[in-house]
């Protein structure tokens, strides 16, 4: 007499359901995968054991659903992430790289806001070397331009969503002429909490613009290799992009790190080409401009 | 004997609260009963989506309606997650939270999908003993949906209704009925839904969920991106009638329409309450229409996750 097989854990088809849906070569790679079958074994063809067909459907077409919309529904959100490299990709190859990328980050979060953290991360690891058509080591090439881009493309999204300003007193242009001129130099500047600081070695910044201003089904052509500095930042629940210099970029680290003005100016002149005359003037302007945007919150 | 609604307010005809609508809502402040949001759009948010709900539940009741609580894995309880949840609730003044009899992942993944249990005495321990666990976490009401469904397990040993009923008796907690999803799931086990409404406990419906889904022949998914089918408003004036009428809501996510379309839709639900209201035929608008498609694999995703994206000048 045969002793039919003991009843099968929770945990067990679960983790088999899991391995089957996820599975990149669809259900059919799936059930035979070293995973689920060391889950619940299974013959080729046998899949009605676990899972029951309809009237019509079979067991695999059913199970098919599912596995359908994992991949679909996730890489629809892994390009809403990232809608302007998905556009300058084409949504062929950007599907592509983010079907590879969900193999090797699958979600462990609660949040789809999480899904895209590591792309950029995906994009550097499996950056192609000479051999698949990338550029020579060492040198800037268009894969730098898709890691620059989904990097960009994050930072607008965190700072979407993240800490800001909204409802809070920042710095006013009066209150930083009215801080006494004599501690200027030693005093510190608290920055706005939503404020980044980029450095691309493509223009991704003006190549975001230009998509945005482009007409509908224009092509906006893959800038040439340049370093970009940028400040990112959030005001009224809106983000707000600005091209800035080097040395602007310079000082605005420095501040952020906290560096008394003094230690921040330094910092600046000594990326840039200017005298000092000609720096000092700029400076005011820049502290102006810089308050007058929002970047400040306190100074002490 | 429970009370009806286990006690809870009938709140009335309310939408699914989706970005789309943000301005519409903070502008004109229309005649909503009350609102749903998905919860893990909100409960991280730290800009606008955060903002915009602190102001609609000034005006709005508001319940919380989660997809990734995944009651029903073998993973341990998120207990981060829930006191995120907890936070919420309190600041928003929920007037209960919900999610859905299902699992999403194991292992610490999140496939990001309503996935179906087995329906066994396991099974249903495990669910019960976590809706226990978390009922006393939230403090708050706990209410859990029927989901749609496209398999059935050979381990199962429960019909879908008796599992639901039994799993809300001995966790003492709420039911939202999604009657779209009674509909869509009785369609692709072949099951009768008229059986399943019929034999749920009535007086533990807090909650009704409404939605389109979309028709592949030979199977339906819950797409929530079109109206409501006539045969699901007749089910809603079935379980309207058993419950007596519980705070209905409905759900659109792909294809989102203007704002007065949706309003519209919901409105429709008065035509189906009975005796309360004179019923009034439907419009043929709601004849369902049929997907043309070959084979599993090319048809919409069920029940797509709403996914807020950034507003950037």
């Amino acid at each position: 007499m045969s002793e039919s097989p003991p009843p099968r854990t929770l945990g067990t088809v679960q983790q088999w359901f899991q391995a089957v849906v996820t599975h990149p070569d669809g259900v059919e790679g799936g059930v035979a995968s070293e995973e689920a079958q060391a889950l619940i074994r299974l013959p080729r063809g046998e899949l009605e054991a676990v899972i029951c067909r309809s009237r019509n459907l079979t067991a695999a077409e059913r199970i098919g659903i599912y596995a359908n919309a994992y991949y679909s529904r996730l890489l629809e959100c892994v390009g809403d992430c990232f809608p302007l490299l998905r556009a300058a990709l084409g949504e062929d190859v950007f599907n592509g790289f983010a079907f590879d990328y969900l193999q090797r980050y699958p979600s462990r979060s609660y949040t789809l806001d999480h899904l895209g953290e590591t792309f950029p991360r995906f994009l550097e690891e499996t950056r192609p070397g000479p051999e698949d058509g990338g550029p020579p080591p060492g040198e800037v090439g268009w894969p730098d331009f898709l890691i620059d881009l989904a990097s960009f493309e994050w930072v607008l999204a965190k700072v979407f969503d993240g800490p800001g300003t909204e409802g809070q007193t920042l710095l006013t242009p009066e209150a930083l002429s009215a801080h006494p001129a004599e501690r200027f130099a030693e005093a510190r500047l608290t920055l706005v909490p939503c404020l980044r600081l980029l450095v691309s070695r493509f223009p991704v910044n003006a190549y975001f613009t230009a998509a945005r201003q482009a007409e509908e089904g224009e092509e906006v052509p893959i800038p040439d290799p340049a370093p970009e500095y940028t400040a990112i930042t959030r005001r009224d629940f809106i983000v707000r992009r600005y091209s800035i210099s080097q040395p602007q970029h310079a000082l605005l680290v420095a501040l952020q790190s906290g560096a008394t003005i003094a230690e921040a100016l330094a910092a600046a002149a000594a990326v840039s080409d200017l005298d000092d005359d000609a720096l000092a003037a700029e400076f005011r302007s820049w502290f102006r401009l810089f308050t007058a945007e929002g970047f400040f919150q306190a100074i002490e | 004997m429970n009370p009806p609604r286990l006690g809870h307010d009938n709140l009335g005809l309310g939408l699914g609260l989706r970005s789309v609508h943000f301005d519409h809502i903070l502008k004109h402040q229309p005649a909503v009963d009350w609102f749903e949001i998905i919860s893990e759009n909100y409960i991280d948010s730290q800009g606008r989506p955060r903002y915009v709900l602190q102001q609609i539940a000034e005006r709005y009741p508001v319940v919380m309606h989660g997809v990734s609580l995944s009651i029903g894995s073998t993973d341990p309880l998120d207990f981060e997650y829930l006191g995120k949840l907890k936070r919420l609730a309190k600041e928003v003044n929920a007037q209960w939270i919900s999610d859905h009899i299902c699992w999403t992942g194991v292992m610490g993944r999140n496939t990001h999908d309503l996935l179906p249990v087995p329906f066994t005495e396991q099974t249903l321990r495990h669910v019960v003993e976590r809706v226990r666990t978390l009922q006393d976490f939230l403090e708050r009401p706990f209410v859990l949906e029927n989901p749609s469904s496209y398999v059935t397990f050979q381990d199962s040993t429960l019909d879908e209704w008796e599992f639901v009923s039994r799993m809300a008796e001995e966790a003492d907690c709420g039911l939202l009925l999604d009657v779209n999803n009674v509909y869509v799931s009785s369609f692709n086990h072949d099951m009768d839904p008229d059986k399943f409404i019929r034999s749920l406990p009535h007086e533990r419906i807090v909650q009704f969920h409404l939605a389109g889904h979309s028709n592949y022949t030979t199977h339906l998914i819950d797409t929530h991106d079109n109206h409501v089918i006539d045969p699901v408003w007749e089910l809603y004036r079935t379980a309207h009638e058993l419950t007596g009428g519980v705070s209905t809501l409905l759900e659109w996510d792909a294809n989102i329409p203007p704002f007065e379309v949706l309003h519209d839709e919901v409105l429709k639900a008065k035509r189906f309450m009975g005796e309360y209201l004179p019923a009034t035929p439907a419009s043929p608008e709601e004849a369902e229409p049929v997907l043309a498609m070959s084979g599993i694999g090319g048809e919409r995703a069920p029940h797509p996750l709403h996914h807020i994206l950034p507003e950037v000048e």
